[in-house]
Order: C-alpha cells, then sequence, then structure tokens
C-alpha cells in the first residue's frame, strides 16, 4: 500500500462573520493523499475546496480535527508542498527569472544550481525567451506558465494547484491543461503528487486519478470516484462521458433531488424544523432566459445539455435549474428539466405577465412570506437589514445570512415585492411607496 | 538592485555634474560639522546681508535631509512593527494619531532643554533638537503610509511568499518594499513638505529668557520678519523656492520614477518624464561604478555555497530562539507592563501639573480653542469656494494641467510662514483686523490641500461620464451639480480633514507674529500655545496642549471620519 504523505483527519473550519455569528464552512472532512496520485477537489464555488486547500498547506488553521503530514501533525507551512494560484500570485516587479529565483531564496542554493534549476523549469514550460519580460508584458496563459514553472523549480513532492485555468479563456486552459499533464505523467520532476481544485467536471476527470465531490453549506465530502482512465485522457471517448456523466447524475440528485424538492436536502431529521428554503446565488433575469432556453428545447432538456446550450458551468446551471424549481417553473424528474404549466405559459408570456407571474410566486416561498410578516409587523413595513439577516440566520443556521439577505432582496426586487435602500440600510415592502 | 552592464559610454557632462554635486556635499558636510564642534553658541548672530544667505540655505537643506533620513529610519521600523504585531498595533497606531495633532512647539522646550543638557559644551545639542522638531514635522504622515501599504499587501502575493517559506528579511526585500515603494516616495515628498513647514519656528526660538539661533533660512527669514526688510524676504523666498526645486530635481523626481517600476497594475499611460538627475544616475560612471561594486558584494553575499536544507547557522540561531522562548515571553510581558506603568504614572504627573493651572487660565483656555476652532472652519470653507472651481476648472484641459501642476506642486510644498511677512505687509495696508487677518494666513497655508486632493479627484472622472452629459445637452450648471461635483466630493473631504488638521498646526505660527518690532496677536489657542512655549510656562504649555490634542482627536474620531465614510459608500467611482 502506498503511504499518505498529507492527510486531513476529521477537519471542520468555522469562519466567524462580522455580526458575530459563527459559519461552519467544513464539517468533518478527511481527506488522504497518496504518494504518486493525483487528486481532484471538485465542487460549485461555496463548497470550501479552497479552504481546504489552504488548510492543506498550512496558510488556514483547522478549527478541528488534525492535519498530517506523513504521519506527523503539520505545524506552520506545508513544505512539502509548492502552489498555482489562480491569479497566478507574480510579482509584478521582477522579471520571469526574478520571480523563478525568488520562489528558491529560502534554499540557499549555490549559483550554479539555482542557474540550472531556473532554466529546467523555464525550458519545461516553453518559456524560454521570456526570461527577461515582466509579468505585465505576458498573456494570461504565458503569467500561468511562470506560477507552474516556479511551482516546479521548487521541487517539492507535491503540486497544488487552485482553480489554476478559470481566469483563462477556454482555448488557453486546454492547451496549458494538456502540457502540464504532459511534463507531470513525463516523471522529469521531482514532483509526484498533485491536488487540483476545480469547478469544472471535465477538468477533474482529465486530470485526476481520484475525484472528490464536495457539497455545500457546510462543506462535506458527497462522494468519491475511482478514475482509472487511461492516459491521455480524450473527452469525447465513451468511458470518459460515462464517467463525466456519473458524476453529473450525483451532484444533480444532490441539488435538484426527485423526493421533498424544496427541503429534501435538509435530510429526514430536519424537515420538522425546516423554517425556510435556501435561494440559490443567481439572478432571476438568468432564470427567465433558462425557461425560454428549455421552451427553445420543446419544453424538456437534459441538465447536461442545458448547460453546454447556455454556456454556463454545471454548477451555476444547476443553481439556475434550482431556482426555477423553487418558483415552479420546471419540474426535474431524474437529470431532466421540464416546464410546468405554469412554466409554459410563462415562455409564452409578455413581460408585464411575467413579472405577476414571478411575483404570486415568489410569494409563496417559505422564506418571503416570513420576511413578509417580519416587514408588516412594523409600521413603515420597513426593517434594517440587519435585523433581517439576523431572523435569516435564525431561519437557516447553516447558510451565510449575508448572502441569502443579497439573494432575497435581488430576488425581491426583480418580483417588484421588497426594495431595498443603501443609504438607510433598510428592507421595505413594494408597495408602491418608494418608487 | 539589478545590475546594469556598462552598455552605453558616459557623457562627459553628466559625469562632472554629478562629481560636482558630490564634491559640494562633501564640502556643506565639513562646514556642517565645524558649526556642530563649534563651542555652545544657543544665539547664532544671523546677519541679513545676501552674501550668507547661499551658506544659510545649504545648512537648512542639509538638516532637512538628516531629519529626512531619521523619518525614513523610523517609518521602518516603527510602520513595520505596527503592521506586523497586533499588539504593536493597538499602542502605536492611537500614539501616532495623537503625536501627529502635536504641534511642533509642543515638542519643543523638553527635547531642546534635555539635549542641550547633554552637550553643554558644543552645539551638537541645539543641532539635534532643530533637526528632531524639523524630524516630527516629517515622520508621522510617513509611517502611517508605510503602514497602510503593508497592510493592503494583495492576499494572493502574501500567500505565495508563505508557500516559499521567505525569511521575514527575503519577504520585505522582494514582496513588501517594491509593494510600498509608489506611496512611500508620494508620502515622503509631502513629508518632506510638512517639514520645511516650521522651518522658521525650528531654527530660531525662545525658551523663557533665552533665544536660540542656528545659522540656517529658517533664522534668517525669522530675522528678516522681525526687522521689515522686504529685500532679505524676498531672497529667503526665493532661496527656499530654491531648496524645494532642487530635492524635486536630485530626490524626489528620480525616487519617483524609481518607485513607478514598482507599479501592481499595467498602466502605461503614466509616463513618467526622465528627468536631469535619472539621466545623470544612468549616465554617469561614478555611479556607475558605486552600482558595479554593490553589484559583486551582493552577488557574493548570496552565491556563498550552503546546503540545501536550513543552514547551520540558522538551525543553531533557531535552536537558540526556542530556548529562550518562554523568557522571551515574560521579557515582552515585563517590557509591556513597564510601558503602561510609565503610561499611567505620566498621566498622572500631567493631571498634577494640569492641577496647578486657576480656572480662569482653563476659562481663557476653551475660549480661546473656540477662536482657533472658528478660523479653522472658515479657512476650510473659503479655501473650499475658491479651490474647488478651480481645481475642475484646471482639470478639464491637459493644456490648463500642464501649466498649473508644476506651479500647484511648488506652492503646496512652499513653507507658508515664510510667505507671512508680505501677506502681512497687504493686510497692515489695507487695515484690516488681525484677529480676522491671521485665518488668512491660515489658509495661505492649508488651500493647497484641497486644491490638490480636488484636482487629483477630478482628473479620475471618466470621460465617457463627462462626453455623457454634453451629448444630452446638460447646461454648465447641470455639469456641475450632477457631474463635478459629486464625483470630487471623496476626495474633497480628504482634503478637508488634511487642511483642517494642518490649520490647527498652523495656528501656532499665524496667530502670534513677529513682524517689524511689533508683535501682532489674535485670540487663539495657537498664539496661547506659542506664548507659553516662549515664556517656558510649562502647565499652562501642557494645559493647551491637552485640550488640543483631545479637540483635534476626538473632531477627528467622529465629525470628519463619519463624513469621509459617507462620501466614500455614496459617492465612490465604481462604473
Amino acid at each position: 500500500m502506498k503511504k499518505n504523505i498529507l492527510e486531513l483527519r476529521e477537519v471542520s473550519k468555522t469562519f466567524v462573520l462580522e455580526s458575530g455569528k459563527e459559519l461552519k464552512v467544513l464539517d468533518q472532512i478527511n481527506i488522504e493523499l497518496r504518494e504518486g496520485e493525483t487528486l481532484a477537489l471538485l465542487g460549485p464555488s461555496g463548497s470550501g475546496k479552497s479552504t481546504c486547500l489552504r488548510i492543506m498547506c498550512g496558510l488556514q488553521d483547522a478549527s478541528e480535527g488534525q492535519v498530517l503530514t506523513r504521519g506527523e501533525t503539520l505545524d506552520g507551512i506545508n513544505s512539502d508542498v509548492s502552489m498555482v494560484f489562480q491569479s497566478f500570485a507574480l510579482f509584478p516587479w521582477e522579471t520571469i527569472k526574478r520571480n523563478i529565483e525568488i520562489s528558491l531564496l529560502p534554499l540557499h542554493l549555490d549559483s550554479d544550481t539555482l542557474k540550472f534549476r531556473v532554466k529546467a523549469s523555464i525550458d519545461m514550460v516553453g518559456l524560454e525567451g521570456f526570461e527577461e519580460a515582466y509579468p505585465r508584458e505576458l498573456s494570461g496563459g504565458m503569467k500561468q506558465r511562470v506560477g507552474v514553472a516556479r511551482a516546479l523549480a521548487m521541487e517539492r513532492p507535491v503540486l497544488f494547484l487552485d482553480e489554476p485555468f478559470s481566469a483563462l479563456d477556454v482555448l488557453t486552459a486546454d492547451t496549458l491543461r494538456d502540457e502540464i499533464m504532459n511534463i507531470f505523467l513525463s516523471k522529469k520532476t521531482k514532483t509526484h503528487s498533485m491536488v487540483v481544485v476545480t469547478h469544472n467536471i471535465q477538468e477533474a476527470v482529465i486530470m485526476s486519478d481520484r475525484i472528490l465531490v464536495m457539497g455545500s453549506n457546510p462543506g462535506r465530502i458527497r462522494a468519491e470516484f475511482e478514475n482509472r482512465l487511461p492516459y491521455p485522457r480524450i473527452p469525447e471517448t465513451a468511458p470518459f462521458t460515462d464517467l463525466v456523466s456519473k458524476i453529473h447524475g450525483l451532484i444533480t440528485e444532490a441539488y435538484i433531488p426527485d423526493t421533498m424538492p424544496i427541503l429534501a436536502n435538509l435530510g429526514e431529521r430536519r424537515v420538522r424544523q425546516a423554517l425556510a428554503e435556501t435561494l440559490p446565488d443567481v439572478h432571476l433575469i438568468d432564470v427567465v432566459g433558462i425557461i425560454e432556453a428549455i421552451d427553445d428545447e420543446g419544453g424538456g432538456v437534459d441538465v447536461f445539455a442545458l448547460s453546454s446550450e447556455i454556456r454556463k458551468d454545471f454548477g451555476h446551471t444547476l443553481y439556475l435549474v434550482k431556482a426555477a424549481e423553487l418558483l415552479n417553473l420546471v419540474e426535474t424528474p431524474k437529470q431532466q428539466v421540464i416546464l410546468t404549466k405554469l412554466g409554459q405559459s410563462f415562455a409564452k408570456a409578455d413581460v408585464n405577465e411575467r413579472k405577476k407571474m414571478l411575483h404570486e410566486n415568489f410569494g409563496e416561498l417559505l422564506i418571503v412570506k416570513k420576511t413578509s410578516d417580519l416587514l408588516r409587523e412594523n409600521e413603515n413595513v420597513r426593517i434594517p437589514i440587519s435585523e433581517l439577516k439576523e431572523k435569516i440566520s435564525e431561519w437557516l443556521p447553516n447558510e451565510n445570512p449575508d448572502k441569502i439577505a443579497d439573494v432575497l432582496i435581488s430576488w425581491g426586487r426583480y418580483a417588484e415585492y421588497f426594495g431595498y435602500n443603501d443609504n438607510t440600510k433598510s428592507v421595505y415592502l413594494d408597495v408602491g411607496q418608494e418608487t | 538592485m539589478r545590475y546594469v552592464p556598462f552598455t552605453k559610454p558616459s557623457s562627459l557632462l553628466a559625469n562632472s555634474i554629478a562629481l560636482v554635486l558630490v564634491a559640494a556635499f562633501i564640502f556643506s558636510l565639513t562646514i556642517f560639522g565645524k558649526q556642530w564642534e563649534a563651542s555652545f553658541n544657543p544665539s547664532y548672530e544671523i546677519s541679513t546681508s545676501l552674501s550668507e544667505l547661499p551658506l544659510y540655505t545649504a545648512f537648512s537643506a542639509l538638516r532637512g535631509l538628516i531629519a529626512f533620513l531619521f523619518s525614513l529610519v523610523f517609518t521602518l521600523t516603527v510602520g513595520y512593527w505596527a503592521a506586523k504585531s497586533a499588539k504593536a498595533e493597538k499602542i502605536i497606531l492611537p500614539l501616532l494619531d495623537v503625536m501627529q495633532s502635536i504641534p511642533v512647539l509642543g515638542f519643543l522646550p523638553g527635547v531642546v532643554l534635555a539635549l542641550v543638557a547633554l552637550f553643554p559644551k558644543t552645539n551638537v545639542g541645539i543641532e539635534l533638537a532643530s533637526i528632531f522638531m524639523i524630524f516630527t514635522g516629517q515622520v508621522w504622515n510617513m509611517t502611517f503610509a508605510f503602514y497602510s501599504s503593508l497592510k493592503s499587501v494583495p492576499t494572493d502575493l502574501k500567500e505565495s511568499a508563505a508557500m516559499m517559506k521567505l525569511s521575514a528579511r527575503q519577504r520585505l526585500r522582494v514582496l513588501e518594499l517594491p509593494f510600498s515603494a509608489m506611496n512611500l516616495t508620494w508620502n515622503s515628498v509631502m513629508s518632506m513638505a510638512g517639514g520645511w513647514f516650521f522651518l522658521t519656528v525650528c531654527e530660531a526660538f525662545t525658551l523663557g529668557n533665552q533665544t536660540y539661533r542656528l545659522p540656517g533660512l529658517g533664522a534668517y527669514m525669522a530675522v528678516a520678519m522681525e526687522a521689515g526688510e522686504t529685500k532679505a524676504i524676498i531672497a529667503g523666498i526665493l532661496s527656499m523656492t530654491f531648496i524645494i526645486i532642487f530635492y524635486d530635481l536630485i530626490l524626489w523626481r528620480p525616487a519617483l520614477g524609481w518607485a513607478h517600476s514598482f507599479r501592481l497594475e499595467d498602466t502605461q499611460n503614466h509616463k513618467v518624464e526622465q528627468p536631469l538627475m535619472q539621466l545623470l544616475i544612468k549616465e554617469s560612471f561614478v555611479l556607475k561604478i558605486v552600482r558595479f561594486l554593490y553589484y559583486r558584494y551582493h552577488k557574493k553575499a548570496t552565491i556563498e555555497p550552503r546546503s540545501m536544507e536550513e543552514s547551520p547557522k540558522e538551525k543553531s540561531r533557531k535552536e537558540i530562539w526556542g530556548w529562550m522562548r518562554p523568557f522571551a515571553k515574560y521579557f515582552i510581558f515585563a517590557l509591556y507592563a513597564l510601558v503602561l506603568v510609565g503610561a499611567c504614572y505620566m498621566s498622572l504627573r500631567l493631571f498634577e501639573v494640569l492641577a496647578t493651572l486657576h480656572l480662569v487660565e482653563w476659562f481663557e483656555i476653551f475660549r480661546d480653542t473656540g477662536f482657533t476652532f472658528l478660523r479653522v472652519i472658515i479657512a476650510v470653507i473659503l479655501g473650499t469656494l475658491w479651490a474647488t472651481p478651480v481645481a475642475i476648472w484646471i482639470a478639464q484641459s491637459p493644456q490648463r494641467l500642464q501649466v498649473a501642476q508644476p506651479l500647484v506642486q511648488l506652492m503646496a510644498s512652499f513653507p507658508a510662514p515664510m510667505l507671512y511677512p508680505l501677506a502681512i505687509a497687504v493686510f497692515i495696508f489695507l487695515k484690516i483686523n488681525f484677529e480676522f487677518s491671521s485665518m488668512l494666513l491660515m489658509l495661505l497655508g492649508v488651500q493647497w490641500y484641497i486644491l490638490f486632493n480636488v484636482l487629483a479627484g477630478a482628473l479620475r472622472i471618466p470621460n465617457e461620464l463627462r462626453l455623457s452629459m454634453q451629448l444630452m445637452g446638460s447646461s454648465k450648471w447641470q455639469q456641475w451639480r450632477y457631474l463635478f461635483l459629486p464625483s470630487v466630493l471623496p476626495s474633497l473631504v480628504t482634503g478637508w480633514v488634511t487642511a483642517a488638521g494642518g490649520a490647527w498646526n498652523a495656528s501656532i505660527v499665524s496667530e502670534l507674529v513677529a513682524y517689524k518690532g511689533q508683535t501682532l496677536k489674535a485670540h487663539g489657542l495657537g498664539a496661547l500655545i506659542s506664548e507659553a512655549a516662549e515664556q517656558a510656562n510649562f502647565p499652562k504649555l501642557a494645559a493647551c496642549l491637552t485640550v488640543l490634542v483631545i479637540f483635534v482627536v476626538i473632531l477627528n474620531r467622529t465629525f470628519w471620519s463619519k463624513i469621509y465614510n459617507l462620501s466614500q459608500v455614496r459617492y465612490r467611482m465604481d462604473l
């Protein structure tokens, strides 16, 4: 059996919000990184993937649980790990060569070794000729090559990639991803294990031996997939698409389940206590967009197909579908999204009728009813936003009340239900009083 | 610093100018050294003849530079400390806030008496006292700037440096210093101007029955003012202008050009001119040698072969620290306890001193604080009324900006008290009451803060917004009301805060002025402070300063910070 080079045991992380409330972002996470493997942490934004990574680096401390490197408790920064950042994190005032040299400063290398290592890593990522260039002179793809070269030059056994291609366009990302995999598989480097954080399912399948799917509120590991597909992995082949759709299915089931669509993900035991719905962080105007897209497809479509149709990533599409479902505009049997009767008439309606429908259905949500009651208790049907957030954290203890309040107001404004004044920081019932 | 190989032949002219400058610098240092070693002579006989003026000017320029070097050292250590230690931060920040609201005269008696007592036989003590007072005019602003830069280093760069395991020193060199270079340089320029402001006070002052004067431009101006010699006054003003332009050319422009290379983003539209001195540095052979030597030394330091792992030296150092850690904890605890006890003792003593004051005197202090407050407000309002429209007007055309910018920059860094004699001559001619005209003297110093800030704000107004209003056919008034005024408001508020702070400080030189053998006095806290320092009336001085500091700090913490936050939220330019 291969040794665990890095391990998280029952790790939880709690942040203290500005209001003083605590928010759990990671709950009882167990991760084992074996020597020589590539692990992917896959999940939508807000699922705590990056926090996980930072805890493994020693950049952040865990609130509970243990972090072990080669069996010993991690103290401070993890010297086994080098990291590639989403935002590149290059020193803008230094040349490419110096940027790489800086990462080697703490090693006190003699000048020959230093030169050799810098040159080798520059050659590996194809940056020859750019040694004296400054980061600002390079395109995003070239900048990220510097980020990779810098990490490889450190010759640490583990490489962390934190959404490494998210800031790049699709074509550049594909090329760079292939190049990194080639370098890694060629075994020419001292780096033999990799952890990649991503929200892109295909990327996870292309890059990793094992995929951990994370879910949010609080962040947990929902499932683990072994990936034994041979390299190079080609996205169009049948085994590849099989695995991708298996993961799709799991995530879909988690976010838009067939049973008890609204409250099911709270779990059997907690249904009775459920006081309000979690609102997905999307704009209503985009929800209107997917209704039209589904209508164009004949009123029913696979979530997967919908995602590529509207050119949004899968996680975001799921959130949109979930929002539409909350508003009774769609149903989601299995991985299908089908317009309800209401959805069909919504698709055919004009702007004013649509607003009216949204207004009515939005009003049916538990969280909206509760908020309206709260506002009506007040003489001016107006309360400070802080009070609403306080209530939300009672209704939804596992959610970030700031975020939910933002979404509630954004939807409420679009549905002409609630209004909000940023100067007075107050929420009010939209009865045409402040138009 | 990176080594640049000898590619271009260095020009003869550049070399000779550089050599002459270096020689002049060394020469003035030696004369300055002589003055330091000369036997104790607290009241140097200042001559108003023009032939002495160049030497005085050189002395003052040197004092300003030395003070600046001290400021830089203080900034780099204290600013760094405050940014790195949460405990230190809690003590240093409020302390700096209090320090920057104490006018220079507040430091004067204690520092002068202590330093003169330390060096009773030579002029070193009094020279140091003068330099220290210039230092107090420069340092706080710089420290704040460096601290806030360190605090705003982007997270990803910080994390990246942490993952590399850079040592604190390496981190400072490759990340923190480069990141704060631009902010620190800009604030150095402003701080240097702040240091000149009280030059007339720093080089010539009275403490009880002893008059202190140092050979320097400030003392020269003070004497010329008292005698009312117009020719000497104008010559002094010209000399001050020379110092400012000189430092701008040889220090600030190259420094700003250098700092610009550490910018975070790709902003190529901000082209920095290549001024005279930067050319000199690039071309001069002398400096190439210096750089070459530096590079050699530097290379040697990094090339030394060491093992891949931690060097034994470092390891043993770590062990020592590990062993000492528990003791270090107690030591630090004891240190904090000592500071706390010291502070308690000092406040008790202050209370004792304050208790000796009569009720009548307290009444006087509070009443005069009210007068000064009124002057500060009126000065800020008058400054706003003229400077806002002018700044917006200037910002609208690149040609106007080109003409106005160097002029505004010079005016803003020129110490206003040196212009007071000319202004007072006008006031006397117009028969304006000094109670009122002392407010105008205040205004003379602080209006530039408003102009400068509003100008910066007006330059940030997006062109699209202006064009769209023109396309709508909006009237001039509508453009001002709905575009220009709201968009400069946040910068205007910053201008107000700095101007008001400056006005409080300026009150000590503008409410009590010696001019042509007579003393002009207006009722106000500044006049009280000046008088108390002159008469060496320490209880009263302490009382005045306490009231001033409490008043200014409370005003900043409540009124100004509220307005500032409001303007930042409501009128921020994010499109």
